[in-house]
């Protein structure tokens, strides 16, 4: 894995972290397709079309809102859900599975973003990464974080 | 502060009584709905009747929807 997350890589290490995500899209700043998980060309681009707009409605309708510009979106529909996160630089947007868990999908949004921007790596735990190289237990392998951890 | 169970009965009826409000939980995180939330992590619905719910929600179920286009 390279050391540094590239926009062109962005989508697809979303999906790399979250097995509940079904499709991934990152635009940038002007909201034009940077990488998405999808195969063919139009149906991204239809995507990011679909989530820039899911932003400019979001903006419209809490104009009136005396608090900051949302930087997160989840949309629950029959079937599944929408879930986007957005820096001054980037917007990246998800469609997940039925019964994804919201807490889950907004973490691993925000911390793609957070690599994007030259953040912390998102890494498994110095442990795992040791123990690695040696013979697999049951000791070990119940000791291991289900989790990955932010790590710099 | 809850009370302690006491017996393999109540224990039991305590382990039903948390899986029901899993379940519960996960049906209220299924019902469609617009949150938002502000750079503090802070969440705010977007009611069902505030202007641009209805476009916003749309939109969710058209991503969906190329995604189910596809698979």
């Amino acid at each position: 894995m390279p050391d540094t997350l590239t926009p062109e890589r962005a989508a697809e290490r979303l999906r790399e972290l979250s097995a509940d995500v079904r499709t991934a899209v990152l635009l940038d700043a002007a909201g034009s397709l940077t990488s998405a998980t999808e195969a063919e060309r139009e149906r991204a681009e239809k995507l990011a079309d679909l989530a820039r707009s899911l932003f400019e409605e979001v903006d419209r309708a809490t104009r009136d809102w005396e608090t900051d510009p949302p930087q997160q979106v989840e949309v629950q529909v029959p079937g599944g859900g929408v879930f986007a996160s957005r820096t001054s630089r980037w917007t990246l947007a998800a469609v997940a599975k039925r019964g994804a868990l919201s807490s889950l999908m907004l973490y691993d949004l925000h911390a793609v973003l957070e690599e994007l921007e030259g953040g912390p790596l998102i890494r498994r735990s110095a442990a795992v990464e040791e123990r690695a190289a040696g013979p697999a237990t049951e000791e070990r392998a119940a000791e291991e974080l289900p989790m990955p951890e932010l790590g710099g | 502060m809850k009370e302690k169970r006491k017996g393999p009965l109540s224990r039991a009826a305590g382990i039903a009584e948390g899986v029901a409000a899993t379940v519960r939980r996960l049906q209220r995180e299924r019902e469609p709905r617009v949150l938002v939330y502000d750079p503090s992590g802070y969440a705010r619905l977007i009611q069902p009747e505030a202007r641009g719910h209805e476009r916003i929600m749309s939109l969710a179920e058209d991503m969906l929807a190329e995604v189910a286009g596809r698979e």
